[in-house]
Parts: C-alpha cells; sequence; structure tokens
C-alpha cells in the first residue's frame, strides 16, 4: 500500500554546516543528503558554502571540491565527468540528471542534493541499483537470431534500418529516467521502468534481430508493460536526450497491431 | 596491530579483474569455454571508460575503398615509431577482420554505407599501399563506437551467465614463493567485506592511470590499479615512459573530441587563422599520427600562435562540414562542445588543447596475454597464472605511440586471445594447490594501514601534488634538466605518503579510503613513468626529448623495463623489440625515417 | 527474500501475456466517450428547464435510448478500468487488491445496469 508517513528513522534531519572560506565572494550553498550505515543515526542533510570562483562549472566539480576540500567522507559515485558512463546520475534540485553536465548556474539558490529516489539508499548519495540492473538483463538484451549470421562478413542493414536505432542504443543505464517515473516508485518491483523498456524496444526495433515476437511476448503484462501511465517524467529526465515514454509507446502500438 | 578481516572465500577457474571492452571481451569467451569465471570490478561494467571512446575501432575490412591488413600492420609499426612489436601487431591487424565482425554479429550498432557494409571513417596515421593514400579503415558506430562496444559486450556476458563481482575493489594479487599469480584480494564496497578469489589465473583488465595527469581525457577511476598491483608483486612494467597526449582535448574541461572529426574533414588553425598541419605533416596534414599532431600543437602555442586571450589552446573547426555529417556521424562530440565549451559547433570552432589520453607502456606480455618479465638474462619469462590485456598491458602493439581505433581493436583481439589462451591451458574444475599466507598478510597489513592512517595530509592534496608534477615535468616535449627535477620532486611525493591522512575509517563505501588506495596505485605508476622518462635518451614516438631529439635505434631500440619495490628506487631493465613477423605472410618492416 | 537474486524477483511469475485487451479497451471506450459524451451535454443543455414529458420525449427517440445506452456502457466499461488501474498501482496486498477488483467491476456492472433499465423504462414511456 502507498506509504503517506515515514518510518521515524528515515525523518532527514538538518546536519552540519561549512562556511565559506573567508574572502570568498562567489559563494554557494550546496545542501546535501548524508546517511552512513554504519553511524546508527537518521539520514541528514550537511549544508557547504564553496566558492565558485575556486571551482567548476558542474555540480559534479562542486561536489569533488567537497570532498578534497572540506569533507573527505562525503561519498559518491562518478567516472567518466563527461556525460556517458551514467556513474553520477542524482537527484539535483528536484531533477534527476548527472552531476557532470548539470552546470551550478542552472539551478537558482542552494543547490539541493539527494540520492536518485525511491532506491535503497547504501551511503550518502550511492543508490543501490541491484534491482535497476535486473531488470534490464530481464529483457534479455543481446541479439537473438535464428539465423547463423555469414561467417566472413558483416549481417547488412541498411542506413534506414539502422537509423531507427538512434534515440534508442544511446541509454547510459543511469537510472535517472526509471527513478522520476512515479509508477516505478509505487510498483517498481513488477514494473519494468522506461530504462529496461526503451532497451527492449531497441531490441525490437533492431532489423537484424529475430525474435521481436517473443520479446513482445516477454512484456505483455498488465506491471512489466502497462504500468507506464504516460507520465512522461522519463523523457523530461533523461540527461541524454532520448524520449523512454515514445518508445513504450511505440511498444504498446505494436501489442495492439499485432492482435488486428 | 590490523583489525581482524574476516574473509569471503570464493574458487574460480579464472577471475578477470576489469569489466571494460578487454575484461569483458576475456569473460565472456571464458564463459562460453565453459570455465567457472568471475569478474571482479570497481565499477558497474557499462561505467568503465572504455565507453567513453568514440571514434571507431580499426580494420582492414576494405569496405569503403580498398584496403590490406598488411598496410595496416605497417601503419600500426611506423606509428609505433619501431617500438611495438612485429609479431603482437601483425596478429592484431590479422584478427581485426574477425574481431569487427563478431562484434558485428553480437549486435553492435555500427554506422552503415549505402550498401549495408560496416561505415568506416579516415584516421589518423591509417594509410593504403605503406602510406601512399588515406585509408578508410576505422569502424564506426557514429561518434559512440566506445559505448555501442562496451555495451554489446556486457550484453553477450548476461547472455552467457557470466559471474559478476561489481563494485569489488581489488586489492592485490596473491603471489607465491615461486613466483606465480595463485588469487585476488578484493574489497566489497557495498558490504564492506574482504574477498579471496583462487584461481588458475587472474587476467588483469585494469585499463590505464591518466589520472596520474593533472588534466586528461581519462575517468576518475582511471587509476592503473592493476599496474600498481603487478608493481608490488615484484614485477616489471614496461615503456611506461610513453603517454600519449590527443591533440584534442576540450579547453579547460579536458574532455575528449574525437579524431574522427579530423576523419570527417575537421581541421585545426591557429590564431592566425592557419592550418598549420600542413606545415608540419605536408602529406597526412591533420590525420598525421597524434604524437605529430601534439607536438606540432604545442609548438604554436609555444611561438605566440595560440588561440585566447592568454594564446594558450588552438581551434578545431567543423562548421564547414555538412549539417547531415555533423548530425549522423558527430552527434556525440556537439553536445560534449556544447556542454564543456558553450560552443555549436555548426557556427563556431572547439577550442582544444592536446590532453594526456593514453599509455602505450604497462604491464609485459606475450601475444597471448601471457605476463613476461626478466629474470637472470633471460627476458622471456612467463609470470604462470597472470594475463594482462588492454591498456595495462604492453603487448607491445602501440610501441612508443598509439594509432587511434588502434585501441578498441587491442582491447577485443587481446581479450578474446587471452580467454582461448586459458581455455588451452586450464581444464574446467581443475583442482586448486593451497595458498601461501603471506602476500595476503601484506595486502591486508597495507589496507589497514591506510584505512587507519593519521597523517596530516588529505588524499586529494598528495593527488593534487603528484598531478601538478606530472603535468609540469613529464609533458609533451621534455628535456633532462625538466626530468630529473620530476624526478626528485615525484620521489619526494611518494614519501609523503607515509603522512597521508584518511578521514573515513568505515568499510560500506569508503571513497575516502578507495581513493587514497588509487593514489597509492597511482603515485607508483607516476614514479616509475618519470624515472623511466628521464631513462630513456632519445626522442621515439610520444617520447620527445628536447635535449635528444633525434631517435637512436642503435642503443635505444629496446623496451624499458621498471621494478619499483616497497621502499626502494626504481630499477631498470630492457627488452628486445620484435621486428620479426609470427608467420611468412609479411614481411617485417625494418626501421625507417618516420615522416606523414 | 533476503537471499533471492534481483533476477529472480525481477522475472517473478513471467509475463502474464495480458493487459493490451485491458489498454485497447480503455483506449476505445475513451475515443467512444468523446462524441457521446458531448452528445450528453449538449442533449443535457438543451433539456435545461425542460419539464419530465419534454426530457421523455427526447429519449424517447430509439436512436437517441440506443445512444445513452451505448454511452452509460462505454462510461461505466471505462471507469471500471481506469479504478482498477488506480487500483493496481496504490494497493498492494493481494487480498485488498483481489476484493478492490472485485468491488469496482461489481459495481460498475450494478450502477451500469441500473442506469441502463432506467433509460430503457424512460424511453419505453412509464
Amino acid at each position: 500500500m502507498a506509504r503517506l508517513k515515514l518510518p521515524s528513522n528515515s525523518k532527514v534531519e538538518s546536519g552540519k554546516t561549512h562556511r565559506a572560506p573567508p574572502g570568498a565572494t562567489n559563494v554557494r550553498r550546496f545542501i546535501v543528503y548524508r546517511w552512513a550505515p554504519d553511524e546508527g543515526s537518521n539520514p541528514r542533510t550537511d549544508s557547504f558554502e564553496v566558492d565558485l570562483d575556486e571551482c567548476g562549472p558542474m555540480v559534479l566539480d562542486a561536489l569533488i571540491r567537497i570532498k578534497n576540500e572540506v569533507d573527505s567522507t562525503l561519498t559518491f559515485r562518478r567516472s567518466c565527468r563527461e556525460g556517458v558512463c551514467g556513474s553520477c546520475s542524482m537527484n539535483i534540485d528536484g531533477v534527476n540528471s548527472l552531476a557532470c553536465t548539470t552546470p551550478i548556474r542552472a539551478v537558482k539558490g542552494a543547490v539541493k542534493i539527494f540520492p536518485l529516489p525511491h532506491l535503497p539508499v547504501v551511503k550518502d548519495l550511492v543508490p543501490d541499483m541491484k534491482r535497476f540492473y535486473a531488470q534490464y538483463a530481464s529483457i534479455k538484451p543481446w541479439m537473438r537470431a535464428v539465423t547463423p549470421p555469414p561467417p566472413d562478413r558483416e549481417r547488412l542493414q541498411s542506413p534506414e534500418d539502422r537509423d531507427r536505432l538512434d534515440g534508442l542504443y544511446e541509454c547510459i543505464l543511469c537510472a535517472c529516467c526509471s527513478t522520476s517515473c512515479p509508477s516505478y516508485w509505487w510498483n517498481g518491483d513488477r514494473y519494468l521502468g522506461p530504462a529496461a523498456l526503451l532497451q527492449a524496444y531497441r531490441w525490437i526495433s533492431d532489423s537484424r534481430d529475430e525474435t521481436s515476437g517473443e520479446r513482445l511476448d516477454d512484456l505483455e503484462d498488465p506491471f512489466r508493460l502497462y504500468r507506464c501511465h504516460t507520465i512522461m517524467n522519463c523523457t523530461r529526465a533523461c540527461p541524454k536526450g532520448l524520449n523512454p515514454a515514445k518508445a513504450i509507446a511505440e511498444i504498446k502500438k505494436m501489442m495492439v497491431v499485432r492482435q488486428l | 596491530m590490523p583489525d581482524a578481516y574476516p574473509i569471503t572465500e570464493h574458487t574460480y577457474d579464472v577471475v578477470v579483474v576489469g569489466a571494460g571492452g578487454a575484461g569483458l571481451r576475456a569473460t565472456l569467451g571464458l564463459a562460453a569455454r565453459g570455465l567457472s569465471t568471475a569478474c571482479v570490478t570497481k565499477v558497474f561494467p557499462t561505467r568503465s571508460h572504455t565507453v567513453a571512446a568514440q571514434g571507431g575501432m580499426s580494420a582492414a575490412l576494405g569496405n569503403m575503398g580498398e584496403d590490406d591488413w598488411r598496410w595496416h600492420m605497417y601503419d600500426t609499426v611506423k606509428g609505433s615509431d619501431w617500438l611495438g612489436d612485429q609479431d603482437a601487431i601483425e596478429f592484431m591487424c590479422r584478427e581485426a577482420m574477425p574481431a569487427v565482425l563478431e562484434l558485428e554479429h553480437y549486435g553492435v550498432p555500427f554506422s552503415r554505407t549505402e550498401d549495408g557494409r560496416i561505415y568506416q571513417r579516415p584516421f589518423g596515421g591509417m594509410t593504403t599501399r605503406y602510406g601512399e593514400g588515406i585509408a578508410q579503415r576505422t569502424c564506426a558506430a557514429a561518434d559512440r563506437t566506445g559505448h555501442a562496444i562496451l555495451h554489446t559486450l556486457y550484453q553477450q556476458s548476461l547472455k552467457h551467465g557470466a559471474e559478476f563481482f561489481i563494485e569489488y575493489f581489488a586489492l592485490d594479487l596473491l603471489m607465491d614463493d615461486a613466483g606465480a599469480c595463485r588469487g585476488l584480494l578484493a574489497w566489497d564496497l557495498d558490504t564492506g567485506a574482504v574477498h579471496r578469489f583462487r584461481a588458475h589465473a587472474i587476467v588483469l583488465a585494469t585499463g590505464g592511470y591518466g589520472r596520474t595527469y593533472f588534466s586528461c581525457t581519462s575517468a576518475h577511476t582511471c587509476t592503473g590499479d592493476g599496474n600498481a598491483m603487478a608493481l608490488r608483486a615484484g614485477l616489471p612494467l614496461q615503456d611506461m615512459e610513453f603517454v600519449q597526449f590527443h591533440p584534442t582535448g576540450v579547453y579547460g574541461a579536458g574532455c575528449l573530441i574525437t579524431e574522427g572529426v579530423r576523419g570527417e574533414g575537421g581541421f585545426l588553425t591557429n590564431s592566425a587563422g592557419e592550418r598549420f598541419m600542413e606545415r608540419y605533416a605536408p602529406n597526412a596534414k591533420d590525420l598525421a599520427s597524434r604524437d605529430v599532431v601534439s607536438r606540432s600543437m604545442t609548438i604554436e602555442i609555444r611561438e605566440g600562435r595560440g588561440v585566447g586571450p592568454l594564446d594558450d589552446h588552438l581551434h578545431l573547426h567543423l562548421e564547414h562540414l555538412q549539417s547531415d555529417v555533423i548530425e549522423k556521424r558527430l552527434p556525440g562530440i556537439s553536445e560534449t562542445a556544447q556542454i564543456f565549451a558553450g560552443v555549436d559547433v555548426t557556427k563556431e570552432p572547439i577550442p582544444v588543447l592536446p590532453t594526456v589520453h593514453y599509455n602505450m607502456g604497462g604491464i609485459p606480455t606475450n601475444v597471448h596475454g601471457e605476463v613476461v618479465t626478466s629474470k637472470a638474462g633471460d627476458q622471456e619469462v612467463l609470470v604462470p597464472g597472470l594475463l594482462a590485456i588492454g591498456e595495462c598491458a604492453c603487448v607491445s602493439v602501440h610501441g612508443a605511440n598509439r594509432l587511434g581505433s588502434n585501441s578498441l581493436l587491442d582491447i577485443v583481439v587481446f581479450g578474446r586471445a587471452a580467454a582461448e589462451r586459458c581455455a588451452e591451458l586450464i581444464t574446467p574444475g581443475e583442482s586448486h594447490p593451497p595458498l601461501p599466507g603471506d602476500s595476503e598478510a601484506r595486502a591486508l597489513e597495507s589496507f589497514d594501514r591506510f584505512r587507519h592512517a593519521r597523517g596530516s595530509r588529505p588524499t586529494a592534496s598528495i593527488r593534487l601534488d603528484m598531478q601538478r608534477i606530472m603535468q609540469n615535468n613529464a609533458a609533451v616535449f621534455r628535456t633532462g634538466e625538466v626530468l630529473e627535477e620530476g624526478c626528485r620532486l615525484i620521489d619526494d611525493c611518494r614519501a609523503t605518503m607515509e603522512d597521508v591522512k584518511v578521514s573515513d575509517r568505515s568499510l560500506v563505501w569508503n571513497s575516502d579510503l578507495v581513493e587514497t588506495l588509487e593514489l597509492d596505485n597511482l603515485i607508483r605508476q607516476a614514479v616509475v613513468t618519470m624515472h623511466s622518462a628521464s631513462h630513456r635518451t632519445e626522442s621515439r614516438g610520444a617520447h620527445a626529448r628536447e635535449d635528444f631529439p633525434e631517435r637512436d635505434d642503435a642503443n635505444w631500440l629496446k623496451h624499458t623495463l621498471c621494478w619499483l619495490r616497497n621502499g626502494t628506487a626504481p630499477e631498470f631493465g630492457y627488452r628486445p623489440v620484435h621486428l620479426e613477423t609470427l608467420t611468412n605472410d609479411v614481411q617485417s618492416f625494418p626501421p625507417q625515417q618516420r615522416t606523414y | 527474500m533476503r537471499y533471492r537474486t534481483a533476477l529472480s524477483v525481477v522475472r517473478g511469475a513471467g509475463a502474464a501475456k495480458d493487459g493490451t485487451r485491458h489498454w485497447w479497451a480503455q483506449r476505445l471506450t475513451a475515443i467512444a466517450l468523446v462524441p457521446l459524451g458531448v452528445g450528453f451535454v449538449v442533449m443535457m443543455i438543451a433539456l435545461l428547464g425542460a419539464d419530465y414529458d419534454g426530457a421523455r420525449a427526447a429519449f424517447a427517440h430509439p436512436v437517441a435510448a440506443a445512444l445513452w445506452i451505448l454511452f452509460t456502457v462505454a462510461l461505466f466499461h471505462h471507469a471500471q478500468l481506469g479504478l482498477q488501474v488506480i487500483v493496481e498501482d496504490y494497493v498492494h496486498s493481494l487480498g485488498l487488491k483481489v476484493a478492490g477488483i472485485i468491488a469496482v467491476k461489481f459495481a460498475a456492472m450494478a450502477l451500469g445496469a441500473a442506469c441502463i433499465v432506467s433509460i430503457i423504462r424512460v424511453s419505453a414511456g412509464s
């Protein structure tokens, strides 16, 4: 049942405040969610004042600066810092996005940073993504074909057929879309979520794959697919500009068309 | 006294460390061959830095014009400034075609030609007929080829039911007294537990160590953990002085702009608007190999022809390209340029600067990926139970300078070769001899010491020192004086690790400790790189000495080996370059003058 | 639960191979409700201030009666489909969920039947 009240040990308390060094003129406040499993205390939000003149332009630059200069215990995932690896997805100013490609100046006032919503928190800004990855694995995201590929050359594909994969294969599995979807919040245990469905559609659309039917069969379910209520948060959240909502709509369309 | 760390035991036929392109290709090959395989990785596989490769993967398919793997081999040997081992290069260039076709069969969404074949673009240093024409050899999926390949390899690993240990940080190799590798110790970030993996073979696929430098295209996670584990295991690293600067990193941010931009017709200009590469490389121009372009750019900037308020960078133009070329072939870099340079590539040039990109050096191996070392005069001594592939390995197929699009090829070809080799050597389910305890105790002692380190220097401050030293003293151009100063500075910096301060004492996702362990790894490689650079008194490929401007084949046509044991200075040795080929299908290419 | 793999949980009992009819019916009834709903509103506005006989006469025409019955069927079918989705979205205990779905279906049928009987009776002129 949808829960209306947080359990008392989940209430987010107000934590420490770290002032900017004296003399800093271009100061911005970052309010960051903190929780460590072994401390036994409630989550809290720490407040860090960062001198933007001493810091790179992106939210990730500020987090790294905080970790380097103020509090090295602050924990978050990061890797490529150019928006292709999908590690630093988090909730910034109420919107799921990649910290490395979100400019600080795009946020007005204090920058509030929380982990991706509705996933178990492991520590600070690091959520547990095991279920998300399992959902991806469950759609069998690999080439399935009965006809063996030619032994000495590639499978042929027309540029037009290849174009159909644009906007689908670029997904970086950052989970910004799925964890922004209210339907995924309520039914994430059974609804596959926009990221997995986008990848399912990537394979359904691939002219080289021969199992579109089986793929559709595996999705035809009131929960796996049809929990999508076209809320469109996924498409708004996607930091790569992809459109999972459209992909899901296309899957639903194929479901009907194959019955007609 | 170190804390007692309860240890979780695992036994596998093979353990792969790292889940980038090389690690995944090996993992799925091993799983497909029926060997029980674990892949231990500190990040989720699709977050590995292979994902950021853009331009493509070379293979002489000849889809878009005549091509031959021998020409590819010649280009690679020439690109390596003859430091590459020709047997390994022959192997790689021959295997390139089946490797890329296999990837296509796995489902990589390559861009296509009108007749449905894999699209291939020109790339730096890739020529036809031994340098006569420009080859279209680099197989591309728009400018997201690494992403496409990495995701596909992960998908294939899922298909084959490979077992992953994700977000496990590898602490050390477990070596026995005879010098054989018998297992691996790793730390599970999610639970904080220490795990011991016993295996007949450990395959290191841990990537490069770009983060020793202040400005690099590499991810934060590119800390060369495997190289450092090899050093701690008493093994040498090879050719570490050769660090590739990519000509086109975004000015300021350091993000990569693919060479594919120049392959598609983009070019560089200086403050006078001149296409200066025409002066430095009259034939290949902007498509000369990376060391040549980076050096030319550095000279332009040094001679005052840089652009911007500080005259400290250059311009990369693609405004003149047709919009559908940009849209279809270069969508990713358009996005990157917009986000990190605020530039609309259809209207303005991108500000770029040579930026640290790739490490040609690494753990010495043979063509099968088996690690070799030099012992008592024998320079080809196998290290039983240890393989290395990808950027952390030095086969060496890249020699003194890697050609663009040869690294995606390297990881796939040698990932596969390592899996095949393990399958030849290991019978599934073979029993394991008991493990010696020493190396494990050392690893845990060091782990515990860092965890409780109460010095005065936070990890980030030592790291910044190291990165500044490397950036200043081991740059595109080097001189003996600057390198000697660099050796002194980096040795002092290494010594400050004794005074490191870790604030987080927890075990679950203690990223403070992770960064400290990574720094310990980085700094060892920084020391080896600086000393190796100071040691090699010639100019070859990416190693450009102003005090020794010429290549010196009489004295230096050999690989540098460098050992770095705890608390001691680096020790050097050498291995011969394999000038002989693997088969009679091709003749060896004797050293020549290298011009583009 | 602790020892089950994430994949086993996600795969669960497999795909129900159902849901398309539900989704399609919801779309079709929604489409049908647009003209029928507009017609209903127009007619109600036209009947503003009319007496019972005037209203009854408007219902008496067989086409009108048929349209009203169609409107009722579409409306309650659509409502039932939508309410079921809401129950599935928010009610996670199996017992309550089944009870909720049954209640929604039965209530829709009962109310629909009542409406249809009323339309027939009004149209037949009693």
